[in-house]
């Protein structure tokens, strides 16, 4: 790969926090949030971060961004040093944080554009016509001119996507796009986002949500504890998986120590149990599913179990296997 | 009936131990022995000097120095309790908290009380800058009527900060309520000088608010008077005082209702 | 000129907060008119120069309280709405973002001062015959630039912290103490009379005495003397602003107290 093609390029970073506690001399507390990671994202490139929360995945992404500074290590961003020259990285970025807050609510969503155009140099000639090509595109225009404290949470979410390509970036940085988002407003952002990807835009991207990170992203780095703990294409990650099945586990009333068991016996990896309303479902990623199914079942015997499955290893099973197995 | 009162005191205890926390967490120690010692000095020396500038009898210092010392308290006091609500706002929490079935007089009055112990911090080393910066004489003071109006003051300053609190909650910021007072309280309640000199229409005002018979009383034992002489005053203090409570109270019960209606309690 | 845009933008997006919100007319304008009206009621009963005194210095007050409010709370806000960071990354200074909405805040100072005026003319019958209008005129807008330049020098300080109401709150006084604008700095102790000489509107309320009041004998310095210090001054403030905001900005991203609030 040529280096002109290396867009980001983070290098052994490191981020601690100091917090002070207590009243009067406060105590230094240091908290290790981003742990000498290393990557490169590739022009046009859907480069996702995963990880579970307080893995370091925002704080890795206010660095690149400009906002926070590295501990150690460097970041450099279209080939500018995010430390050195953070005016520069910051012309030819986007970013879109989640959540709902970030906009300016006691004016209009038209009024939020023009400023961060303004404030981003858009060429006075073209900031109106850009302003209204993104209200159009985020579907926003027939309410362009409301307040956006009258917004729902989808409405703003759409302009926080349209404020951060106003200033047509190569690079955009998206902070759990779609977090809050119903499943329609959610396709909807991934569908814009895969439009930028194709029209040439780098984007790099962090995500709670696996299928998410499955259906976008060209590579994914998986990040746990303020580590890079795997980096690969979503196919790639999954082999991880190959020589493994899962079964899966369906019933009533299981209790957290039963899992433990399951999780300790020979043979099994990990296990992770999600708790419904009504039922729970048990993936107990095995080597070997035949011989292993006998022993699970018996370690839930008693409990009500509604069914017993066994199924191909997909991103989730890897991710957990990584985030929470000993990997 | 005896639970209500003891949930009402835990949703108290619970609230005020809060309310401390969450003072340190947001604003520094520093901060707030920079806000205990130097808030005050300035006031006290701005009035002082324009007085001296006017007229030049130590009488009128004095009185000038005393009633600034005194309206201190309103400072913590108001301000603080106006935070309360509005600090929840801002952190988005006052929503989760007025879910909860939890009585709100006592948990808003727990909040304010440690104010109330920072009050009469402030207002004591006010009285310290009035004694050894500006000359005033304490020789013959009535500690004891001294302490009583200034604990007592303390009381009815939140009380009347928790009535402001409760518009606040309608409104979008409460702190500029809270400033409004505050600045009213140094035109109309005594504090640099009679409420008889005011124009005619704002005397009424004056005579509304706790601290006017505050700074009376306060003058007093500082010329020796003790607490038999000033129970009128000490009184009119804390019938306001429960007066503004009552008010307040009325207004949050309908402004929880308005905003609810409305949908303002998450704006600002 | 992207400073240029930078100004311009963030003055009419204060415009348009302030149309949206005008409840902030009140900590702006009244309250520094409550205080002008207690020192107008002790001043009450003195005669000539004494309420034309008093008046020119309840402008400055007013002008003061509403520069000092303004630039406290335009940080603030941003904390506050969630904004900062997304203001921060841009690649205008935020320097001039907040320049650009002092400015505006600056003139709703001017409407401050003069209500002032006008109040003092139709409640208290101040006789406000002004001694040069015009030299009245321009030593006003110099005073109210350089108390924004006082401003935006403070402003620096509000990157870094929470606690704007305790910092506005604690520099109100100060100043009008400080810059001796209700009565002569002569009266403060005379090791404060340094500190005093420092501040660029104790000179500005010097000039605009001068212009207003016939015959006044003030410093040494008269009102183009006045005027000039004054114009140093606040340059000087501006130019210590401007390092300012660059080592806060570099020390918030140090410490992440851009995120924190």
């Amino acid at each position: 790969m040529v280096s002109d093609d290396i867009v980001i390029e983070v290098k052994d970073l490191v981020r601690i926090y100091k917090t002070g506690e207590g009243l009067l001399r406060r105590k230094k507390k240091e908290t290790l949030a981003v742990d000498n990671i290393s990557f490169q994202v590739n022009k046009g490139e859907l480069f996702g971060m995963l990880g579970p929360n307080g893995a370091g995945k925002t704080t890795t992404i206010k660095m690149m961004t400009t906002l926070l500074l590295p501990t150690s290590g460097t970041v450099s961003v279209m080939g500018y040093d995010v430390a050195k020259d953070p005016y520069e990285v910051r012309k030819h970025i986007g970013l879109v944080l989640g959540g709902e807050k970030g906009l300016y609510y006691r004016i209009t969503a038209r009024q939020n554009l023009r400023y961060f155009a303004d404030l981003y140099g858009v060429p006075l000639s073209e900031r109106d016509k850009r302003v209204d090509e993104l209200l159009k595109r985020v579907d926003l225009m027939d309410r362009a001119d409301e307040r956006v404290e009258d917004y729902s949470r989808g409405m703003k979410q759409r302009l926080h996507l349209a404020k951060g390509l106003i200033n047509d970036p190569e690079v955009i940085f998206m902070d759990e796009p779609t977090i809050g988002l119903d499943p329609q407003a959610a396709r909807d952002a991934r569908k814009m986002i895969k439009e930028l990807v194709d029209g040439g835009k780098t984007l790099l991207l962090t995500t709670h949500y696996m299928y998410e990170a499955d259906e976008l992203c060209d590579r994914i780095a998986v990040v746990n504890k303020g580590k890079v703990v795997a980096l690969d294409t979503p196919r790639g990650l999954k082999s991880l998986m190959k020589d493994m099945s899962i079964i899966e586990v369906e019933g009533f009333g299981i209790a957290d120590k039963e899992i433990e068991v399951i999780r300790s016996l020979p043979g099994v990896r990990t296990v992770s149990a999600t708790l419904g309303e009504e039922k729970q479902v048990l993936r107990v990623q095995v080597a070997d599913a035949a011989e292993m199914l006998n022993p699970v079942t018996h370690v839930l015997e008693g409990r009500k179990i509604i069914g017993v499955r066994v199924k191909e290893p997909t991103l989730e099973d890897a991710y957990l296997w990584l985030v929470e197995g000993n990997a | 009936m005896f639970q209500t009162v003891t949930q009402a005191g835990r949703v108290f205890w619970s609230s005020a131990v809060l309310a401390k926390r969450a003072l340190f967490a947001w604003l520094n120690p520093g901060l707030w022995i920079m806000q205990l010692f130097f808030m005050s000095v300035f006031q006290i020396a701005f009035f002082v000097y324009v007085v001296r500038y006017v007229q030049g009898s130590e009488a009128t210092v004095a009185y000038v120095a005393i009633g600034n010392a005194i309206s201190s308290i309103a400072y913590v006091t108001v301000f603080s309790v106006c935070n309360i609500t509005g600090e929840e706002k801002q952190q988005g929490t006052l929503q989760p908290v007025l879910v909860t079935p939890a009585n709100r007089l006592a948990m808003f009055t727990g909040r304010a009380m440690f104010q109330v112990v920072n009050g009469i911090a402030t207002v004591f080393i006010a009285l310290g800058y009035a004694a050894f910066l500006f000359g005033v004489n304490f020789g013959n003071t009535d500690w004891i009527a001294l302490t009583v109006v200034i604990t007592l003051t303390a009381f009815t300053m939140t009380l009347f900060g928790l009535m402001l609190s409760s518009v606040g909650l309608y409104l979008r910021t409460s702190m500029v309520l809270a400033n409004i007072f505050l600045f009213l309280g140094l035109l109309v309640s005594g504090v640099n000088f009679p409420v008889t000199q005011l124009p005619g229409w704002l005397q009424p005002i004056g005579y509304a608010m706790p601290l006017t018979y505050a700074t009376d009383a306060a003058r007093m034992a500082v010329d020796g008077a003790g607490l038999s002489e000033m129970g009128g005053l000490l009184f009119n203090n804390a019938i306001l005082g429960l007066a503004w409570l009552l008010v307040g109270y009325i207004i949050f019960r309908v402004f929880e209702n308005l905003s609810r209606r409305l949908g303002t309690m998450e704006k600002y | 000129m992207p400073k240029l845009r930078a100004i311009a933008a963030s003055f009419r997006h204060q415009y348009l907060h302030f149309l949206a919100d005008p409840q902030w007319l009140i900590p702006n304008v009244i309250l520094p008119f409550m205080i002008t009206m207690v020192v107008l009621i002790m001043f009450q009963g003195q005669q000539g120069n004494f309420a034309l005194y008093a008046v020119l210095g309840g402008g400055m007050m007013g002008m003061w309280g509403n520069t000092l409010y303004a630039s406290g709370w335009s940080i603030q806000f941003d904390r506050w709405n969630g904004t900062l960071e997304e203001v921060l990354a841009t690649p205008s200074g935020l320097i001039w973002i907040i320049a650009g909405r002092s400015i505006w805040n600056a003139l709703v100072g001017i409407f401050n001062g003069l209500f002032i005026l006008v109040i003092a003319i139709v409640f208290f019958n101040a006789d406000l015959s002004m001694y040069d209008p015009v030299l009245f005129l321009l030593a006003f807008l110099a005073t109210l630039l350089s108390l924004s330049a006082l401003g935006l020098l403070f402003s620096s300080a509000f990157v870094l912290t929470r606690q704007a109401g305790v910092l506005t709150n604690g520099l109100e006084y100060p100043i009008y103490v400080g810059t001796g604008c209700m009565f002569p700095i002569a009266l403060l102790p005379w090791w404060t009379n340094v500190l005093s000489y420092s501040l660029g509107p104790t000179w500005g309320i010097e000039s605009i005495r001068y212009a207003a009041i016939g015959g006044y004998e003030g410093f040494a310095t008269g009102y183009w003397g006045s005027m000039a210090i004054m114009a140093i001054i606040s340059l000087t403030y501006v130019a210590i602003a401007i390092y300012l905001f660059r080592v806060v900005e570099m020390k918030a991203r140090v410490n992440a107290s851009f995120v924190r609030y």
